[in-house]
């Protein structure tokens, strides 16, 4: 099937399917007559018997079916209005009637206006004797030009006429020798009409000889070649013979018009004989052309005369051509009168000559310097304007000396910003008169620059101390505009003075470069300056002499963060402003309290072993943390144990669940002296403890009075080594007022402690120590440090609100501790630091003294 | 006088970069970064002649560059005004700090690669903490007059030459700014290995060796020629020798103490050589001319 040379051969068309070789190949399939139909591009039959309407019938091709074709019917009723339909022969029509080969077609076509048809005016019916349309219309249609036709008729064409520029009678003969031929010139005789040319040529000749001046003709109508279709069989070249047809008419051969056949033979009938006379095909290469193989010698084919056919002379009518040209018109003998010429007006004396539309856009730059610049009266100086009204100049004050033109760029390159830049030698003079106005004036100031001939004669203008010499180029101006030239030039050498040196300082010409794309400026800036160093530093550096002279030390104060960075301890400590600042990100909330205490994963560890552990261990940890907590924690022990035993009632007795609050504890004690110390934030520790008495409030308040009861059983030795200080500083020492004036407390105190042990005497001690205390309180802080392992700070961040509570349970328990006695063996430094540390929680008193008389 | 090994060219390796605006050996001396003026950066392996990476996203030429102590990252500092942290084996950008006012000129890390320091034509010295995601520079120098031209950071200084004829050294344990006036534009600072000189390479075609303690004058360097260019110079790792670039298109090698050419490199004739770099531990250069860089070094014997 394939061979391997298939590849080769190249294949055009379609592959026949490959067969298989067992298999006989499949004729075509026949099909029955009502199978082969034509059928649209949607498949649907095209044709239909004449019997069923012909092609594509109805509305698609209903016609025939079983429905059929149903016309549209016109309905109406009152309530609906039937609408008027206007259907459009399209509505009824297939797809297909619309195609190119329906029965209409839509194509592109010249609209009717251009293609020759005018367009039919509404025929108006009149109502004479004849109505309906008139008859003469219907007969007599006017034949309507294309627009083409139409534009040349209007430029002066007549039909039979070429186109193009009117020719003289010899141009048109050339043009028509030089006739311009795409391909292959045709040869003479082979032209169409060539007999009627020449005789055209002759008839042109004679019409020449008639007017051979200088009349200018149209050029001919161009003649398309049109090449004839060849519609025989013959060969090239050659036409059969034309026969007679049955009407006798000589017709060409093959239908062809009549009299258009020029074969060369010719067959004439003779009777019953015909004779073919003619050449039928040319001669061949070898033969000589006869003229007529088959002609007979005849005198007429002799020549008669000596020499050539005698020249056509011309007959010529010579016209005259200086007589009269037309009939009835005489060659006027007298020239026209001149016409009398008149100068132009005068121009108005601002007039400024500009072409019309030289600027067209107002965003376009003008070429040319706005005229006058500069003499506008805003731009004078005060004293100019003063010195034009005849006032007396006051002194200028005395400017720094300008630097002279010679070394500043800036005068060389000023042009139009004179204004500005202004450098003089002469200082002293703040107006230069017209007199003393020289050179050095001009040389600076070009008011006239836009104009260089307007500034040079402004210049000689002013050189001449006013007077202006007539030469070429003033001769070239009008009287007016010199003179208004002369009064420009005076106001300008009056107005153009220098400025005083001082506002030449603040201005720049623009066409200084500018320092920000000057890469080099700064350099060049720098390396003027020094970088601002003293004059003593530059002849040192000069000298060499580096070292203390060049030297210069400041303070700098490096951010936190970057000490932080590179590992180096903050100069001066932290900043007061920055702690501030984070202070108040630390929020008390009831809520912080209650689940910090749990949720901390080191609290948490702790009351774990806490609550397994025995009391030694509680007592083994207790060193780690600073005595004065240390103090508090043994002493809150007790009635921690009691607090716990009414709380959690799962936890024995004997196992106190304390020490965990109390460590808590033991860090807000630190976390609070630290804040005392820092000077702070009194407020703050106020506001803590104001948290407290919430908390307790809530909490603690109901538990408060069974501690009493408890207290004394479950107080060991331990217990009672420490001082009871936190009760001290809940004595309000503000005197009692309101329904509390007549009321002592600690006379209500001491009766009922009475039988406990003897702390009346305590109170007294609270009041008296806690303002000395209050001094002291910072060192004691530091004594703090020393003792035990510092809490490291995280941990001391974390769990800063625990402590706030834990105090206040210490707190609120200790007023009614009975611990009193003991405060004189200890360290009186340790309380003191407590009593001033709670003497700050004034607000915190009130509740508690309440809840001592509740009591 | 010590005693110098003279030192070959090892390999050269044309960059592509159009022009070479630093080289910078990286911590360790292993690697190399060239900051081009095609805005790229790219990390070489100039020992072994490789290129490991290029990191695209300046929008400008980059003028510097610093590879951090553990290799990971890279800073870099262009002509756009701001200064990219680079993850070096992804090669993206990690941060871009637009603090500048003007094209970064040169930029270093601190000692832990905590902190970045830059400089710029606008006259100031941002720090920048590249640990944080903070985009604004934590302290900004604004002492210098004039463009910034190098920045050295040690341990706990941090010293920067200006255009403004001065040096500037901010002491942050001291919580101290010393300015010495040099007189002359110094293009370029370098410190001593040992930390007690710096040595400025000034626009006078002079390299200037000074006590940092007390500011004064130890050596002066000549010899070479800087012209407009700003000219790098390094110390060698034993702080015998001071090196310098020249616009003539070599390397001097000036004794530190005699302050006599030991020893001239030529690395290309008469275009200048802008930019050197040390290595830390071995007798081994890296220079920078045009778009080559050549590797200086003491051919190894054993094969």
């Amino acid at each position: 099937m394939s061979d391997p040379d298939d590849d080769n051969i190249v294949r055009y068309g379609t592959q026949l399917d490959p067969y298989e070789e067992d298999e006989l190949p499949s004729k075509r399939k026949y099909q029955q007559a009502p199978d082969q139909f034509a059928v649209d591009e949607h498949g649907r039959r095209r044709f239909h018997g004449a019997f069923t309407g012909g092609f594509s019938a109805g509305f698609g091709n209903t016609v025939g079916s079983q429905e059929g074709w149903t016309p549209s019917t016109f309905k109406s009723s009152r309530a609906e209005k039937a609408s008027f339909s206007n259907q459009r022969p399209e509505d009824f029509m297939d797809e297909e009637d619309r195609g190119e080969f329906g029965i209409a077609p839509r194509q592109v076509q010249t609209q009717r206006e251009f293609s020759g048809q005018k367009r039919p005016h509404r025929t108006q019916f009149h109502d004479g004797p004849i109505p309906g349309e008139p008859v003469l219309h219907s007969l007599v249609r006017a034949v309507h030009e294309t627009a083409a036709v139409r534009m040349l008729r209007a430029m002066g064409w007549k039909e039979g006429q070429g186109t193009g520029e009117r020719l003289s009678a010899k141009g048109k003969k050339k043009a028509k020798d030089q006739h311009k031929v795409y391909g292959c010139y045709i040869p003479p005789e082979f032209r169409q009409g060539q007999e009627d040319d020449e005789q055209a040529k002759e008839e042109s000749d004679s019409s020449d000889s008639e007017f051979d001046f200088d009349t200018l003709f149209a050029p001919d109508d161009y003649e398309p070649y049109i090449l004839n279709r060849k519609n025989d069989r013959f060969g090239l070249g050659y036409s059969g013979l034309s026969r007679h047809s049955v009407l006798g008419n000589l017709t060409g051969e093959y239908g062809s018009e009549a009299g258009s056949s020029r074969s060369h033979l010719l067959m004439k009938d003779k009777g019953k004989r015909v004779s073919i006379r003619g050449q039928a095909f040319g001669v061949g290469a070898f033969e000589a052309e006869d003229e007529d193989i088959y002609a007979k010698e005849d005198m007429s084919h002799y020549d008669f005369s000596i020499g050539g056919p005698a020249p056509v002379t011309p007959k010529k009518n010579t016209v005259q051509k200086t007589g009269h040209v037309l009939p009835g018109f005489v060659k006027a003998t007298a020239p026209f009168p001149s016409v009398p010429s008149y100068p132009a007006p005068a121009l108005p004396r601002d007039y400024v000559p500009a072409a019309a539309g030289a600027r067209r856009s107002r965003f376009e730059p003008t070429t040319e310097q706005p005229r006058d610049q500069g003499l506008g009266r805003h731009e004078l100086s005060a004293k100019a304007r003063g010195e034009l009204l005849g006032e007396a100049p006051v002194p200028p004050p005395t400017a720094p000396p300008p630097p002279t033109p010679a070394e500043d760029p800036i005068a060389k390159l000023v042009g139009r910003n004179v204004n500005f830049v202004t450098y003089t030698e002469k200082t002293e003079l703040d107006f230069i008169p017209i007199k003393d106005s020289g050179k050095e004036l001009t040389r600076v100031f070009k008011p006239f620059v836009g104009n260089p001939e307007k500034q040079k004669r402004y210049e000689q203008f002013v050189e001449n101390k006013g007077v202006l010499e007539r030469d070429g180029e003033t001769d070239k101006l009008k009287e007016w505009e010199r003179e208004r030239e002369m009064a420009e030039f005076e106001q300008a050498a009056k107005l153009y003075r220098p400025l005083s040196g001082v506002m030449g300082d603040r201005f720049t010409h623009a066409s200084e470069p500018d320092e920000a794309t000057n890469p080099l400026s700064a350099v060049a800036r720098s390396s003027t300056n020094h970088g601002l160093a003293s004059k003593e530093q530059r002849e040192a550096a000069e000298k060499g002499v580096y070292g203390v002279m060049t030297r210069q030390q400041t303070s700098w104060r490096p951010e936190a963060l970057v000490c932080k960075r590179f590992n180096v301890p903050e100069v001066g400590g932290p900043r007061i402003e920055q702690k501030k600042e984070d202070r108040p990100k630390v929020a008390y909330s009831v809520f912080s309290y209650l689940e910090s205490s749990v949720h901390d994963k080191d609290s948490f560890a702790k009351e774990q072993s806490k609550f397994s552990g025995s009391r030694s261990l509680t007592t083994s940890i207790l060193p780690k943390t600073n005595e004065p907590a240390q103090k508090t924690n043994q002493e809150n022990k007790s009635e921690q144990n009691n607090d716990e035993n009414k709380k959690i009632t799962e936890v024995s007795e004997s196992a106190p669940g304390f020490s965990k609050r109390i460590t808590v504890a033991e860090l807000f004690l630190k976390e609070s002296e630290k804040t005392k110390n820092q000077g702070a934030e009194v407020t703050e520790t106020i506001n803590k403890f104001d948290k407290m008495d919430l908390y307790k409030s809530i909490f603690l308040s109901d538990t408060e009075d069974e501690d009493d009861s408890k207290d004394t059983t479950n107080k060991n030795n331990e217990g009672q080594d420490f001082i009871d200080v936190p009760k001290n500083v809940e004595r309000n020492t503000s005197p009692p007022r309101g329904i509390f004036a007549n009321i002592d407390f600690d006379e209500l105190n001491s009766w009922r402690r009475a039988p406990e042990e003897s702390k009346k005497v305590e109170p007294p001690n609270k009041n008296t120590e806690t303002p000395s205390n209050k001094v002291e309180s910072p060192k004691a802080n530091e004594d703090n440090a020393t003792y035990g392992p510092k809490i490291p700070e995280n941990l001391q961040t974390r769990i800063l609100f625990e402590p706030s509570k834990k105090l206040i349970e210490t707190v609120s328990v200790s007023s009614s501790e009975d611990s009193w006695v003991d405060i004189n063996e200890v360290k009186s430094k340790k309380h003191k630091k407590k009593k001033s540390k709670k003497h700050k929680s004034k607000h915190s008193k009130k509740s508690k003294s309440k809840k001592k008389k509740d009591r | 006088m010590f005693e110098l090994t003279p030192v070959t060219t090892l390999a050269t390796i044309k960059c592509k970069q159009q022009a070479i605006r630093a080289v910078r050996f990286n911590v360790d001396g292993s690697y190399c970064l060239t900051c081009g003026a095609d805005k790229k950066i790219k990390l070489w392996n100039p020992h072994r002649q490789l290129l490991l990476k290029t990191y695209g996203g300046h929008a400008n030429e980059v003028l510097d560059a610093a590879g951090s102590c553990d290799s990971s990252q890279i800073i870099s500092g262009s002509a756009d005004k701001s200064v990219i942290l680079w993850d070096v084996t992804t090669g993206q950008p990690l941060r871009r700090y637009r603090g500048h006012a003007s094209s970064v000129t040169c930029i270093k890390y601190n000692e832990e690669s905590t902190m970045a320091v830059s400089g710029s034509i606008d006259n100031t010295v941002c720090f920048w903490d590249v640990l944080s995601r903070r985009q604004e520079p934590v302290q900004v120098l604004k002492d210098a007059k004039d463009t910034i031209t190098s920045i050295q950071v040690t341990d706990h200084e941090v010293f920067t030459t200006s255009v403004d004829c001065h040096v500037r050294l901010y002491d942050i344990r001291m919580g101290k700014m010393t300015s010495d006036y040099i007189g002359h534009i110094v293009t370029f600072g370098s410190l001593t290995n040992d930390g007690q000189c710096f040595i400025l390479s000034c626009n006078d075609s002079t390299v200037k060796l000074f006590d940092k303690e007390s500011g004064e004058i130890l050596n002066t360097f000549t010899g070479h020629e800087s012209r407009d260019y700003s000219i790098e110079n390094a110390v060698n790792e034993k702080d015998s020798h001071v090196i310098t670039g020249s616009a003539t298109g070599e390397v001097f090698y000036y004794d530190l103490i005699s302050s006599a050419c030991v020893q001239k490199l030529t690395h290309c004739s008469n275009r200048p050589v802008v930019s050197l770099s040390h290595h830390p531990s071995d007798n081994c250069l890296v220079t920078a001319c045009e778009d080559e860089i050549k590797l200086w070094g003491v051919q190894a014997m054993e094969e």
